[in-house]
This record gives structure tokens, sequence and C-alpha cells, in this order.
């Protein structure tokens, strides 16, 4: 699977990559909305695991503009993110905006998200 | 958070500040596992997660006010396991094991189950970080539940705690001030013990010294349920 990671910061982005390169998969990175843009525009990933909480464009402002292109509408996405989710105020966003799951990043071990990206070509929840 | 002292509001960003480095050197440690290394990063993992978890209970419970949780029915007993074998890895750096002890079958009780878990979390954290080397492998924390005449009781207890009602009384009126306010019986600030009391403040609860089974601990009550009376209460 071609997995894009947004992820604003350098060390866990460079560990994420790992990890999912371990498992498997080929991971673009980026560390905010504009290059992660960039980055999709370069190859269209099967999946975006992505932070909520972003330099510049937040989070929800970068779904909003991935799915306003027709070609990425369909992209499964996960958000894993340092705000849990009793904290984020704008869940039925994510929801329109076809977000398979949401990770709280502190309580998700590589292995978890590992599975949570396997079952993402099942995806359940919000 | 609404209405919070500055000084609060500072903790609470510090707090968000940490989660960061205490991530990288979690995942980290984890990702050195997966490579191989597993001897020296199963501690370095399982000791950044505890501080997480720390972190994570006391912005949850400054993201409520005290007595203003929903509360819902909530099996103890299904809690309890779960928090037991959520900290089983870290108790085995400190030699110790986890045990779950219930009393009996009991149904449902009323509480706010996320700040109920974290509760008994950063508790059991605290006691297994407490832990006297000379104990080392031979130390049982118990994760347990019983029957009282106000509720069902559920907390964290141990052999020799150490703890009693007023030491933990004069523990609450220093905390914040005394640097060690548990010091008969933990050498750190003690936090975990701290937040634990403020998060079931949050769901009307209280904190306090309490016996299970010929040990000490701490521990709250809880109504049980009216929604399910199967039996037993």
């Amino acid at each position: 699977m071609h997995i894009v990671v947004v992820e604003p910061d350098v060390v866990l982005g460079a560990v994420y990559r790992k990890a999912l390169t371990l498992a498997g998969h080929t991971v673009s990175l980026a560390s905010h909305a504009q290059q992660a843009v960039m980055v999709m525009d370069e190859k269209r990933p099967d999946l975006i695991v992505m932070e909520l909480q972003l330099r510049q464009h937040g989070g929800v402002e970068f779904l909003y503009e991935v799915r306003s292109y027709p070609e990425w509408s369909t992209i499964p996405v996960l958000v894993h993110s340092v705000i849990p989710s009793y904290r984020f105020s704008n869940l039925a966003a994510l929801e329109q905006l076809n977000v398979v799951k949401y990770l709280y990043k502190p309580q998700t071990t590589l292995r978890q998200l590992c599975e949570a990206i396997s079952s993402t070509r099942h995806p359940s929840i919000v | 958070m609404m209405g919070a002292q500055p000084q609060e509001r500072l903790l609470v960003a510090l707090a968000e500040q940490l989660k960061l480095p205490l991530l990288q050197i979690a995942r980290s440690a984890e990702l050195a596992q997966l490579e191989g290394a597993e001897q020296l990063s199963t501690g370095t993992l399982q000791i950044a997660q505890s501080a997480l978890q720390l972190i994570d209970s006391f912005l949850l419970g400054t993201a409520t006010e005290q007595g203003s949780l929903a509360l819902e029915p909530v099996s103890l007993s299904a809690l309890v396991t779960d928090t037991a074998h959520e900290l089983s890895p870290f108790a085995k750096q400190y030699g110790c094991d986890i045990r779950v002890s219930l009393g009996g079958r009991y149904g449902p009780v009323m509480a706010h189950r996320k700040s109920l878990q974290a509760a008994l979390s950063t508790l059991a954290y605290s006691f297994i970080g407490a832990t006297d080397d000379e104990n080392l492998g031979k130390a049982d924390i118990v994760l347990g539940v019983h029957k009282s005449s106000h509720g069902m009781v559920a907390g964290v207890f141990a052999k020799d705690s150490g703890l009693s009602s007023d030491l933990f009384k004069r523990a609450k009126a220093l905390y914040g001030t005394a640097i060690q306010p548990l010091s008969r019986t933990n050498s750190t600030s003690s936090a975990g013990v701290f937040i634990a009391d403020s998060l079931l403040q949050n769901m009307a609860a209280t904190l306090r010294v309490a016996h299970h089974k010929k040990m000490t601990g701490l521990a709250t009550t809880l109504l049980p349920s009216q929604q399910m009376r199967l039996g037993g209460l």
C-alpha cells in the first residue's frame, strides 16, 4: 500500500516512515498540508495517515481540500493525532469527510497503527 | 479549563508540550524493538508510555469541572481487568505482578468510564513506582473490587502500603507545596494519586484509604446502576 503520512514532527515522521516500511508499505512523508498536496500530486496514495494539528493550514482544512478533488475524494483517511477525540470539537466534520478511523497518537503503538492501516481495507468507524 | 487560573493554563500547556518528547521516546523505543533491540527498548517504551498516561489523566481532569461529568453504567470487573492488562508490561519493569481481585459477581456501577479507568491507571502506576527495591520480584499490586454498605469499592491495594487515612488527609493538604506529600510511601510528588483524586471528584466521587483482603490502598465508592438489577446488589 502507498501511504502518505502527514506528520509535523520530524523525529516522529522518521519513526513512522520506518515502521510502516518494515510493515511492507511505501511511505511518502509530508510535514504540512501544502507539502502533502504536492506529494500526493506526484503519486496518488492508497491511504492518508494524518495529524490534525498542523502548521499553517489545519488538518480539517487540508481534508476539505483533498475531498474537493474528484481523484482524491475516495482515498481513505486515518486520523492519527495528539488531540484526543473527546477534545476535538469537530468530529462531525471528520465523519462527513470520510475519515475511516480516529487514533489517539500517545496511546497508539506502532503495532496498533499497522493493524489499523490493514483494517482500512474494511473501514468501520470514525 | 474555562475560567482556569493562569498557572493552571500554563500547566496544561506544559503537559501538552511534554507529550511530544515522550511520544518520540516511546515510539523510537518501539521501533528499536521491532528492529530487534528488545532488551534495551522494552523498559524505555513502558516508562515513556506510563508518563504519557499520567499526562493524559491530568489533561482529562482539567478538561472537565468538578462533579460535572455525565455518568453511565460501567462494568467494574471488565474495567479493572482491562486496566490490569494494560499495566502489566510496566509492572514487570518494577518486578511487580498486577492482580485483579473481585470479591464476587456484581452488576454495573454509575461512573464516567474514561475518568475511572484513568484514575485507576494513574493510581496503579503510582503504587508500582513506589515498589520497594527490597521487594523486587515479590510485590503484588492488586486492582480490587468489593461491596460495602455504601456501594461498590474499587481501588488499588498492596500489602504494607503504609497508607492511613490521617496520612492521606495530611498529604492532600500538602500537595502542591511539599515536594513529597506522601513521603512515608512514595519518594516522588505522588502526582498520580492527586490526579486520580481530581478525576474522581469530576464524577462526584472521592478517593480515600480503604482495605481489601488484608491489604491497604486507595479506593473510591461507586453507586450501583439501577438500570440492570439482575441480582446481586
